[in-house]
């Protein structure tokens, strides 16, 4: 059987010339999505709605006989103290963060851009961080950060051995060296795709601004950057995600301390259900930063739409 | 081409394979409540995990030497880490593929996989007696008991409320062990102004910052802590305020090293206290093995110190930091126990080992002799005669000593809390150093903590 290349168009288009049939569609169809569709309801959305069903009950995981409390667990959450300075640490974690990452990617990726020496020994190590599992980067920085560590170590012999702290052992600066860490480790990520956005600016533009009198400042802020919207949005995305799962650094580095002042919520979720026993709570959590993360994706979403369409 | 569902009745047979495969799943998962046979009691392979020993080594030959016995049970040890223990175990026991012999600690751990473990009071009275509990360390047997079910079978017991000292840096400063708060500071800023770190604690972890507090308390009015565990005195008491006070202090005055509250008892501070960095550290009954050459030169090796030449440790009271008189007595549970899960389909063999392990004097001595935790069964001890010390002269006897005064212990170290006021007892100690809590706050969060365990289990 031979099909023109316009009834082969018509054909996936699901074009009038092949009668529709939906029930026909759906015998032929559905097998191929079935096995997609047993995954993603029975596992995932079967997962969340049961741990919905959890996040109503005093439960410790084990006991045959869980004591069902409504949404008691939702109300204590909002008087915990401790979900608040979680949800502080994720909001000033995402904020600087990605400020400090965005920056420094588009610093780097402008200078790689110069056709400096040694660029692409420069890019693999800017982006081989990326590449290290934090469990094996945390007892490096626990060694780095503690009072008597290499970091303060380094201030001693600048001469500034006055700056010299417990850098994890204190509330004021465990959660600026928990933000350091990542920032270390996912710059390289943010250079990367800056560099590949900035390669496919119209070169022209750039040329035409400089014939224009432009200087490198200028070019960058008025030229480049408006370029890489795009990509400061889907990063914008990336690490809103990434501080709403952050767990590994804090509980690695901090245990989510010293009291509470690197807790997030992946690592309250993990202390309440694991640690303290308290599934309904951790699951009423687990809720909590679903909802959280649905609502601000669909913000993110907005904005990109609105400042496409601006565009 | 032809789809091979094409028809709605091969669609639906698809559906009812579907329905029933998901019904079958259903049916064989709920048939793991069926415990079924217990199988031989002396043949076939059972499986142990635990968080204790963490030197593997350690448990196969303990394996070994129950081989010798039992040779035709094989028994494969699956060493979990601690801070993975609770996530591993709650999975792993509610499935049929679990441990057949699993750890168990007093407290926490009894309340939340007691439930899946067999009732072992009987095995205990078949391998003792019926006065079975008069010939096992009583204290022991408390902590692993729940509703007058004893969930787990004690293999040995632990002891805090000391602490280890490097004899070698004591000798080279010509200190002796503080035994008031003045002295400690002293003998602080002494090994300071030498360049040694005094006394390290890994203050982000909570039973080590218990143990202190528990030790601190002791020392402000021995047996307060017991009473308020038990419910019989108040947290949030001008005792516990007190202790909190010198809690602080400890702090302040340069006896705990800085970053404290940054650092984890292990691997951080049994590292640098195994390396020579500090001369105290508080540790309790399971250091009495670094006493030994040979597990000192292995400790050695893990902290990473190549060719490091093993040096005398010894016991020390914890000082009497209130200034009134007592020196702080030490408080232990069992360390850990072996339980019998419920689920197992080798529960006769997995008691057979259980049984020989706890209440066999064979496999106590074995216990014991390993020195990493203390023998529950009456009458055993280690062999001093064939465990060779760093220097013995200088530690045979006070480690001798130090083992008789744990064995009359009793007073509970974890068994009377649970995991709630655990967590707020560290939250306490964190808040108070960091200055976000008065000492009189701290306690009252700790009895906020115990009235609110009390109304949970009402």
């Amino acid at each position: 059987m031979t099909l023109s290349t316009q009834e082969r168009l018509a054909s996936a288009a699901g074009s009038p010339s092949r009668p529709r049939g939906g029930g026909r569609l759906q015998a032929s169809g559905l097998p191929w999505i079935l096995p997609a569709l047993v995954l993603g309801v029975g596992l995932i959305y079967y997962c969340i709605g049961y741990t919905g069903y959890i996040s109503t009950l005093n439960w410790d995981g084990a006991s045959p006989e869980p004591l069902s409390v409504g949404t008691k667990n939702y109300s204590n959450i909002f008087g915990d103290p401790v979900f608040w300075k979680a949800i502080t640490h994720t909001v000033l974690f995402f904020v600087v963060t990605f400020v400090v990452q965005t920056a420094l990617g588009v610093v780097f990726a402008v200078i790689m851009h110069s056709h400096i020496k040694l660029a692409v020994l420069y890019k693999v190590i800017i982006f081989v961080p990326v590449v290290l599992a934090p469990a094996i980067m945390a007892p490096v920085f626990r060694q780095i950060f503690a009072a008597n560590g290499q970091f303060n170590w380094v201030l001693d012999h600048l001469g500034l051995g006055f700056l010299a702290q417990p850098w994890i052992g204190q509330e004021s600066t465990s959660l600026p060296v928990i933000m350091a860490i990542t920032i270390w480790q996912w710059t390289g990520l943010t250079f990367v795709l800056y560099y590949a956005a900035m390669s496919q600016i119209d070169q022209s533009l750039i040329e035409a601004a400089r014939i224009d009198g432009a200087g490198n400042l200028r070019v960058l802020w008025s030229i480049i950057w408006p370029n890489l919207r795009g990509t400061t949005v889907s990063l914008g995305i990336l690490s809103a995600i990434g501080a709403l799962k952050t767990f590994d650094i804090p509980w690695l580095v901090t245990i989510a301390g010293p009291n509470n002042s690197t807790q997030f919520l992946g690592t309250y979720i993990y202390q309440m259900t694991i640690q303290l026993a308290h599934v309904g709570y951790g699951a009423a959590l687990s809720i909590i930063l679903l909802i959280v993360a649905l609502v601000m994706a669909i913000i993110l979403q907005i904005v990109a739409r609105e400042r496409t369409g601006r565009r | 081409m032809r789809f091979p569902f094409q028809s709605k009745t091969a669609l639906r047979s698809l559906a009812a394979l579907a329905v029933a495969s998901l019904a079958g799943l259903g049916i064989v998962g709920c048939s793991g409540s069926n415990q079924g046979s217990a199988g031989s009691a002396t043949s076939g392979t059972i499986n142990w995990w635990g968080w204790t020993p963490t030197n593997t080594n350690e448990a196969n030959d303990f394996i070994a030497a129950f081989n010798k016995e039992y040779p035709d049970i094989k028994v494969n040890y699956k060493l979990v880490g601690i801070s993975d223990y609770q996530a591993t175990m709650r999975p792993a026991l509610a499935s049929d593929n679990g441990p057949d012999v699993f750890d168990l600690s007093p407290g926490a751990y009894v309340q939340q996989f007691g439930s899946y473990a067999e009732d072992l009071s009987s095995a205990a009275q078949g391998a003792l007696g019926s006065d079975w509990k008069s010939k096992i360390s009583s204290i022991a047997v408390d902590g692993l008991s729940s509703n007058n079910k004893l969930t787990a079978m004690p293999v040995g017991s632990t002891y805090a409320g000391s602490l280890w000292y490097n004899a070698d840096l004591f000798k080279k400063y010509n200190l002796q062990p503080p035994k008031t708060l003045d002295e400690w500071k002293k003998v602080c800023q002494t090994f300071a102004s030498n360049g040694v770190g005094c006394f390290a604690q890994g203050a982000a972890q909570e039973g080590f910052d218990q143990d202190t507090l528990q030790a601190i308390s002791n020392s402000v009015e021995p047996g307060y802590w017991t009473k308020a565990s038990k419910g019989d005195a108040k947290w949030d008491s001008p005792q516990i305020a007190q202790t909190l006070t010198i809690w602080k202090d400890l702090f302040g005055s340069g006896i705990m090293q800085k970053g404290a509250l940054g650092a984890q008892q292990y691997p951080d501070i049994n590292n640098a206290f195994l390396t020579g960095k500090y001369a105290m550290v508080m540790m309790g009954s399971w250091y009495t093995q670094y006493a030994t050459q040979n597990a000192m030169t292995q400790a050695l090796g893990s902290a990473g110190v190549a060719g490091a030449k093993p040096f005398p440790i010894l016991p020390m009271q914890f000082p009497d930091v209130a200034g009134k008189g007592n020196t702080s007595e030490m408080f232990g549970d069992a360390d850990y126990g072996l339980a019998v899960a419920s689920k197992s389909k080798n529960r006769a063999a997995a008691e057979t080992f259980v049984k020989w392990m706890a209440a066999n004097p064979k496999g106590q001595q074995v216990v014991a002799d390993r020195l990493d935790t203390t023998s529950v069964l009456k009458g055993v001890s280690p062999d001093f005669t064939t465990i060779k010390f760093v220097d013995p002269a200088q530690q045979s006897g006070p480690v001798n000593d130090y083992l008789k005064n744990a064995s009359s212990v009793n007073e509970h170290r974890f068994a009377l809390l649970n995991s709630d006021i655990e967590n707020a007892f560290l939250a306490a100690a964190q808040s108070v150093v960091g200055g976000s809590a008065t000492p009189q706050a701290a306690a009252a969060t700790l009895q906020q903590a115990a009235d609110a365990a009390k109304a949970q289990n009402k």
